[in-house]
């Protein structure tokens, strides 16, 4: 496909699963993707896909240029591959030079088929989007385990995509409604589907720690006091974690308890207050982005295991530490 | 049930050095590992043949230096490995990846189930499965921890989103991705040996596979790598501070802003 | 003749196999379920494990799951009238779980970092050299210091591989270590019944010890001491010794100097490194020479109790009632003794864990030496 550019700029706006709303990564991409198409002066369109039209109003308060609505029975849910195949008629009509993604599980379920079915370079889940030449984004990508980062390009082909993770861009504030919005009903039929829903279970209905971004792990140190600990793992927005000790002695449930021989973590953060760090427990943190651990004792080993230690008693820090993300 | 499951070997990640002059990846020195994800696809695949008939064959692309990990995999309980290797091939991105497994999958005909593992350590786009699944025009779930039969040659793949579970029905053939940690991987079987080291490792290149050489290696990869950078310092930061729980509230809330977690 | 019941029992079905194996691997048919053993092993108090019913059941073919929960630590071996090696039964029993791979969970994601990583951590292999930091090794000789996995990756038992080094280094013996190109000695394997892993890596290290030149391996943890030395005997190879014994030869030679005397410790004898290989002596002679006057706790020596880690449970989770490391704990307190000494890493890790409100603090030998004895 020649390089060009007509149709803009597009984002792929995604529904949640329930189909309530859009998910914010969708939202944080459109925002960073206005300030893009100013910069290009291309137009910027949101597409989204589903059952029926209802929601192009709440994208049009982030200011795209339109909003194409691909809307069809088939597509009440997402499905992979009924949702390459929409998009693609699209953009065979219209041809973007971008298209934007979030890289969510069913963002990057979605790409991944549709960079094939327009054969096109497919840059995942960048933690930076950089702009170089006439239209030419860079893509900052990590790789080995975190250890590397490298810059991605799609030089020739078009659209250029690219999926974003969650919490690379800002929420764009909300304006009055702009941008014009087209609906479409694709031509799609039962065997463009893949697959069928057979059930569907919320969330919340237990814990997996191993996919928590932000983790507050009690041990020994916090002397049964886990109701400060689970305090500030809301403030955070994080699961509350634990050591054998705090799950030995009743405390929290045995499915929180890190280690060898409980979970393996790999969050963003991970608070670690109160505990003495012996290698069962720290082999469940390894993999954390950022280690902060609070212990009484200087020669506790688990400051060997993190990036930032303060050695001084957990209640005051605690009490501090809350008093000082309420500020916000 | 006729399985392929798609391997991938990769460095250790914690053994890669970044030519900081160069900006090129130097992965001379680091020794390698069977990619984590894809030893979960191995044992998801295993149990289903176990609990429901079938066979499973590794495929894998990459240099010969990967054969032997294919044996570790046929030691672990595959039927047979099939390497798919050739100059052709190299320089790949995951668009010609994707081409070249979908095309030693067609080949290897009549397969009825693609199990790959939901990333890989090195690349870690996840792109992958789904791309395979597009070039075969196969039915496709992601981020599976769970596979079971359906009625009339279906399968049951229950996903695990961000918000929930998710229990798809998917026609056959069918490509899957499963998530890291869904299933504890069986460690290999000695008794096996023997047979692992023995076996034939088809080994199939480009004329053999019969691709399109616009799709294939360097020249079948859209996009390309225009830099490198090194971000993580070896080790922890080691920053560790007596000062006053105030002061301590203030230097962790630092930290805090500093992961990036502006929204809770 | 009593009337028959009316109701229907189904036959019993034997499986060989099972006793079979035993038979071959051990000498588990002079066992005449006297019960000994069940009185003997310590798990007896607050669990369900039995273990002369465990033997029992094998010869029906049957592996009572309880036969994870063993620690190997070998009160029944050393209690046994007729020395059956029950420990051998255990392991066998356990080895052939894993054919049908009833085995508890964690333990093949075990035995994957061990066969990959070469450690029990899944810690990067370049990193098992960190413990040497700020310590100089010779780095020649045909003398190796076998670091193992604990000393080299768990914080708290670095500071033992650092002592131990200490010493050696103050005493002038030359000696080499083999960093980054040691790989697990396999006694984790081997406890959990796995013998073909445990033979594998065994070669791995025979391999390197060979190129090295090794004739003599001082080995930091009773469990690869009791492993490499079970892995030699028919081939011959390096003579093996526990770095108590190799200090306490040092200090009968007058290279290392003693400290003035204060203080009480009680000591914990390992059972890799007492019942196992009989070594009692030489940490009691080395705690002498700390300056330290040893208080026995009353199951001492042949009749010590487990910390509960070996057998693998250090790899598994332990229920409170199954801790035996608790009740030593409290035992070693009861004696008064300022400290608690011994020398087996994973006694420490243990020990370290379950001291609770316990206020004994906790301390290897050699690290105690190196604290109160000068260069």
């Amino acid at each position: 496909m020649a390089a060009t550019d007509e149709g803009g700029l597009w984002v792929y706006a995604e529904r949640r699963s329930d189909g309530s709303s859009f998910t914010p990564v969708s939202l944080e991409i459109l925002g960073k993707a206005r300030e893009l198409a100013r910069q290009l002066s291309v137009e910027l369109t949101a597409v989204t896909v589903g059952a029926d039209g209802h929601a192009a109003a709440d994208l049009r308060k982030y200011g795209p240029d339109h909003v194409l609505e691909l809307a069809h029975p088939l597509l009440a849910r997402h499905d992979g591959k009924a949702y390459a195949t929409a998009i693609a008629a699209e953009v065979h009509k219209a041809h973007p030079s971008t298209l934007l993604l979030g890289a969510t599980r069913n963002g990057q379920d979605l790409a991944g088929r549709l960079a094939v079915r327009l054969r096109t370079g497919l840059t995942a889940h960048v933690t930076s989007l950089e702009l170089e030449g006439k239209d030419q984004l860079v893509g900052w990508v990590p790789g080995f385990g975190g250890g590397i980062e490298a810059g991605i390009t799609c030089p020739v082909k078009r659209p250029q995509m690219v999926t974003v993770r969650p919490g690379v861009f800002p929420l764009p504030a909300e304006g009055p409604p702009v941008g014009d919005v087209t609906t479409v009903t694709p031509h799609l039929s039962e065997k463009d589907v893949g697959s069928h829903r057979v059930s569907f279970e919320p969330k919340g209905t237990s814990i997996d720690l191993t996919r928590a971004d932000v983790i507050v792990v009690g041990g020994r140190g916090t002397g049964g006091n886990f109701a400060r600990i689970e305090e500030l793992a809301r403030a955070l927005g994080g699961e509350v974690g634990a050591t054998r000790v705090a799950t030995d002695a009743g405390w929290v449930d045995r499915d929180r308890m890190i280690g060898q021989t409980g979970v393996i973590t790999r969050p963003k953060l991970v608070l670690v207050l109160g505990v003495s760090g012996a290698v069962q427990f720290t082999v469940g943190i390894e993999g954390a982005g950022t280690v902060v651990a609070v212990n009484r004792d200087p020669q506790a080993p688990i400051f060997d295991h993190a990036d930032l230690g303060i050695v001084g008693d957990l209640g005051p820090v605690v009490e501090s530490l809350l008093r000082a993300l309420g500020e916000d | 049930m006729r399985i392929v499951v798609c391997l991938k070997v990769v460095p250790r990640p914690e053994e890669v050095k970044v030519d900081l002059e160069t900006k090129m990846l130097d992965r001379a020195g680091a020794r390698s590992v069977i990619n984590a994800s894809d030893l979960n696809a191995l044992e998801a695949a295993l149990a289903y043949r176990d609990a429901h008939g079938g066979t499973v064959t590794v495929l894998s692309m990459g240099p010969p230096q990967f054969e032997p990990y294919l044996r570790v995999a046929l030691a672990v309980g595959a039927d047979d490995a099939i390497l798919l290797s050739d100059r052709a091939f190299g320089g790949a991105d995951t668009l010609a990846t994707s081409y070249t497994l979908a095309a030693g999958i067609r080949k290897i005909g009549h397969v009825d189930l693609v199990i790959c593992g939901e990333e890989s350590s090195d690349g870690g786009t996840s792109q992958v499965p789904p791309s395979i699944a597009e070039w075969l025009e196969a039915s496709q779930a992601t981020y599976v921890e769970r596979l079971v039969p359906g009625k009339h040659g279906t399968v049951h793949a229950t996903r695990v989103l961000e918000d929930g579970k998710e229990t798809v029905e998917l026609s056959v053939p069918a490509v899957v991705s499963v998530v890291v940690g869904s299933n504890e991987p069986r460690f290999l079987d000695y008794d096996r040996w023997a047979f692992a080291q023995s076996a034939k490792v088809l080994v199939w290149n480009e004329k053999e596979l019969s691709g399109d050489p616009q799709y294939l290696g360097l020249q079948g990869s859209p996009t390309a790598v225009a830099g490198l950078r090194e971000v993580k310092k070896a080790g922890r930061r080691h920053e560790t501070l007596t000062v006053t729980p105030d002061e301590a509230a203030a230097r962790i809330k630092t930290e805090i802003e500093r992961t990036r977690l502006a929204r809770s | 003749m009593a009337q028959a019941s009316e109701k229907m029992v189904a036959p019993v079905r034997f499986d060989d196999g099972t006793w079979e194996a035993l038979a071959a691997t051990t000498n588990a048919n002079l066992c005449f379920q006297c019960g000994t053993c069940t009185a003997a092993c310590p798990l007896a108090d607050n669990t369900s494990m039995r273990v002369r019913r465990l033997i029992r059941e094998a010869q029906f073919g049957e592996t009572d799951p309880f036969v994870w929960k063993c620690m190997t630590c070998a009160e029944c071996n050393a209690s046994c009238p007729r020395g059956v090696d029950i420990v051998g039964i255990v392991r066998t029993l356990r080895g052939r779980q894993w054919r049908t791979r009833d085995v508890p969970k964690g333990l093949p994601t075990l035995l994957w970092g061990m066969y990959s990583d070469g450690n029990t951590f899944r810690l990067p292999p370049k990193q098992r050299a960190s413990w040497m930091q700020d310590v100089k090794v010779p780095g020649k000789g045909s003398t190796l210091l076998f670091v193992g996995c604990a000393a080299s990756y768990d914080p708290r038992a670095q500071r033992i591989a650092r002592s131990v080094a200490t010493l050696l280094n103050r005493a002038g013996v030359e000696y080499q270590v083999l960093g980054t190109e040691e790989v697990c000695c396999g006694e984790a394997a081997r406890s959990v019944g796995h013998d073909a892993l445990f033979r594998d890596l065994q070669a791995r290290n025979t391999e390197t010890f060979q190129k090295r030149g090794v004739e003599r391996v001082i080995a930091i943890s009773p469990h690869s001491f009791d492993a490499l030395k079970a892995g030699q005997s028919a081939n011959g190879g390096p003579e093996v010794v526990h770095y108590t014994q190799a200090i306490a030869e040092l200090l009968d030679a007058g290279k290392l100097g003693k400290a003035a005397e204060k203080g009480t410790v009680t000591y914990h004898d390992p059972c890799y490194l007492g019942r196992h290989n009989g070594v009692y002596e030489a940490p009691r002679r080395l705690l002498e020479l700390s300056g330290l006057k040893v208080v026995e706790m009353g199951n001492t020596r042949a009749q010590a109790l487990c910390c509960g880690g070996g057998g693998g449970r250090m790899w598994m989770e332990t229920d409170p009632p199954e801790r035996t490391g608790a009740r030593r704990v409290k035992e070693a307190a009861g004696t008064g003794a300022e400290l608690l000494a011994t020398a087996c890493p994973y006694c420490i890790s243990v020990f370290e864990s379950e001291r609770g409100s316990e206020a004994i603090p906790v301390t290897d030998v050699a690290e105690l030496i190196v604290g109160r004895t000068k260069a």
